[in-house]
């Protein structure tokens, strides 16, 4: 008897320094959302990636207020709608504060419906979808840029910087993709560029030569590329060089990543790629990519707007001192201060702007090439 | 004329890719009448000792100096790793449960395809890996038509090893004893042939041909991935199944004919219904042939 209660008694101390933790150390759960499998798997990494490096800057500043760590629940959305609602609602279970994520679109929309109902905070740093802000959802934040804006600056591009005429516009069906080029087919009748051909691939296609001796035919000054992920975009620009296409290729923001050019090599130069204008002399740029690069190598096209996204997230939750979506809201509505991928202020919709640029690949790395405002830069 | 002509090309090269992988399916079939659905991942593990070796050359600068015996190695290194991978997974997944019912099989071959594709997520990480695909630029230009080497060189290996593969099931005493044990398994071993060995083999040849299509698709696409095995694993099988199932000739058509039909469709009508094409093809031939093009109406047990 007296050996059951000594037992009893041990057990019982293991167990004290669990409930104490409980009991005391309170914890900040923000929750981020994007494709940790599957074809997207490394865009989904860099999100993650730079919501963890985010939370780093905020330790290192002193944490939030009132709570004794941050914690991340990253969910995998497989850039499935199903699985990022089934994600969205895991996250709402953990009762997350907010929310980074989704990546594709077509699971941010879905995801955010969702959180919507619980009024959780969610910014995407990746989604650019024209919808994902135009519901009017009051608690959706965009960090990246959008759709109706890139479109008409490729096109704007394509004419003065590349005098171009006639374009083959092509696409994967996505609703990124095809949101994309169904945009930029829109801006260039009304700039008046003549729209060769159209057509559409299928995602996890490996076999382009098809479609890309169609694209050669037709000879148009313009390849317009809109592919969901950089993967199959060097598949297609090596394919494209070994067809001999004479067209530009022109890509959009999933083609900004080091893996397009580490895949596609020689393929990829020459090729242009709009994208939203980082200044990386900024000194939160470089204190980002000193602190990312040293964990997580090199930088991703969206890893940069993740850390800003979860900055931002985590800086108006200090200052509004409550985790209330509505405080946290206004005090995201009041910031305004230099991120690493951009200046930071978001407009009564949840959009924070575009500044889309073209970038051409020259000598294995992206060189800023044009801007709207200056044209072509020497 | 020349628009058609190099869609023709496009559709050789495809269709001998797809031949090449379908072989093992029809191989395996015809011998335990296992439809393997991990073959595809042994396509896509060729694919990535392809490109290990190669940068293991290309890293002592033999690449520059003879690039093409570099590849034919790595071929031979590649072909002989992957037959010895399928000859292991037959005996830890499928000769254990060889006696028991074919869908107990089926579902171990699921299962190990899963398996194996996580295994390549997990040692070769998520990312496209690239090859060195080019040292073998180039090609013949006759106006607008472009045959690039990559091209004659998977057109000519899938030649070369479908002879040699007819040769070796049709001509040889080990080709005799494959067909003897696709026919009557119990009848050849009372004639003192090994039907495990037997069976084995015909893993490892199967395996072998996909590890060399692994190595083709990674040079001729620029880059190979873990999940790679998949797609063109179903497209290998339907080409198997629309050529009949357990014929290597039909194999090789079936192969060619979805290869052809993707292509075309693609080219003439429009990208996004590519796989539809081939599988309403496949449909197709089925309604009025369900044995297949080269298929007979006997027992399924042929080589």
């Amino acid at each position: 008897m007296k050996r059951k209660l000594l037992v009893a008694l041990v057990l019982g101390i293991m167990v004290v320094p669990f409930l104490m933790d409980t009991a005391t150390a309170k914890t900040l759960k923000l929750g981020s959302m994007g494709p940790l499998t599957g074809p997207y798997a490394a865009d989904g990494n860099d999100i993650k990636n730079g919501v963890l490096c985010a939370i780093d800057v905020i330790n290192d500043q002193g944490g939030v207020p009132g709570y004794d760590k941050i914690e991340l629940f990253p969910q995998d959305t497989a850039c499935d709608p199903k699985q990022a609602v089934a994600s969205a609602n895991k996250l709402i279970n953990l009762e997350v504060v907010g929310v980074i994520g989704a990546y594709c679109s077509s699971s941010t929309i879905p995801a955010s419906e969702t959180l919507a109902e619980e009024d959780i905070i969610m910014i995407t740093p990746a989604s650019t979808n024209e919808k994902v802000t135009d519901r009017g959802l009051p608690y959706m934040f965009r960090m990246c840029g959008r759709d109706d804006d890139q479109a008409p600056a490729a096109v704007k591009f394509m004419k003065e910087a590349l005098g171009a005429k006639t374009i083959f516009i092509l696409d994967d069906k996505t609703t990124y993709s095809q949101g994309l080029a169904d945009g930029v087919e829109k801006a260039c009748k009304e700039m008046g560029l003549t729209v060769l051909g159209r057509d559409h691939v299928n995602q996890g296609d490996k076999d382009f030569s098809a479609i890309l001796t169609m694209a050669r035919d037709k000879n148009a000054d313009v390849f317009y590329m809109s592919l969901q992920n950089h993967a199959s975009g060097s598949l297609m620009a090596i394919q494209a060089k070994r067809m001999g296409l004479k067209s530009k290729i022109i890509s959009q923001d999933a083609m900004f990543h080091p893996n397009f050019i580490s895949v596609a090599k020689d393929a990829a130069e020459g090729v242009y790629v709009t994208y939203g204008y980082t200044d990386k002399t900024t000194d939160a740029y470089k204190a980002y990519e000193k602190r990312f690069s040293a964990k997580y190598g090199q930088i991703g096209a969206y890893g940069t707007y993740a850390y800003d996204a979860a900055i931002a997230l985590m800086t108006a939750i200090k200052n509004a001192g409550s985790t209330d979506p509505a405080k946290i809201k206004a005090e995201m509505m009041k910031l305004d201060y230099d991120g690493a991928s951009k200046h930071v202020k978001f407009r009564p919709n949840g959009d924070s702007g575009s500044s889309y640029v073209a970038f051409k690949i020259d000598g294995g790395d992206y060189k800023l090439y044009w801007t709207p405002e200056k044209g072509i830069l020497k | 004329m020349e628009y058609f002509i190099q869609q023709l090309i496009n559709g050789l090269t495809l269709g001998g890719l797809y031949a090449l992988i379908a072989l093992g399916y029809t191989m395996v079939y015809g011998v335990i009448q296992l439809i393997n659905f991990a073959h595809g991942e042994f396509f896509a593990a060729g694919g990535y000792v392809g490109v290990i070796v190669l940068n293991y050359f290309a890293g002592r600068g033999l690449m520059d100096s003879n690039p093409w015996l570099c590849l034919a190695a790595s071929l031979a290194l590649t072909m002989a790793y992957c037959a010895f991978l399928a000859m292991a997974v037959e005996k830890v997944a499928y000769k254990p449960l060889r006696h028991q019912s074919r869908l107990a099989v089926l579902l171990s071959a699921l299962g190990m395809s899963i398996f194996l594709q996580n295994a390549l997520m997990l040692t070769q990480g998520v990312f496209d890996k690239p090859y060195p695909g080019e040292k073998f630029s180039g090609g013949l230009v006759f106006g607008d038509i472009r045959i690039s080497v990559l091209q004659m060189m998977i057109v000519g290996l899938t030649i070369l090893l479908l002879v040699g593969l007819n040769l070796l099931v049709f001509k040889t005493r080990i080709g005799m004893a494959m067909r003897a044990t696709a026919q009557d398994k119990i009848m050849t071993s009372l004639v003192a042939i090994s039907s495990n060995r037997i069976i084995s083999l015909t893993f490892a040849i199967g395996s072998g041909l996909a590890a060399a299509a692994g190595i083709m698709v990674g040079l001729y696409y620029g880059s190979v991935r873990y999940d790679m095995g998949f797609v063109p694993g179903i497209k290998a099988f339907a080409a198997a199944v629309l050529g009949g199932i357990g014929n290597i000739t039909g194999a090789m058509l079936g192969g060619l004919i979805i290869g052809m039909v993707e292509i075309f469709g693609a080219g003439y009508i429009s990208g996004q219904y590519k796989d539809v094409f081939a599988f309403i093809i496949l449909i197709a031939v089925l309604y009025f042939k369900p044995t297949g093009i080269m298929g007979e109406n006997v027992d399924d047990t042929r080589v």
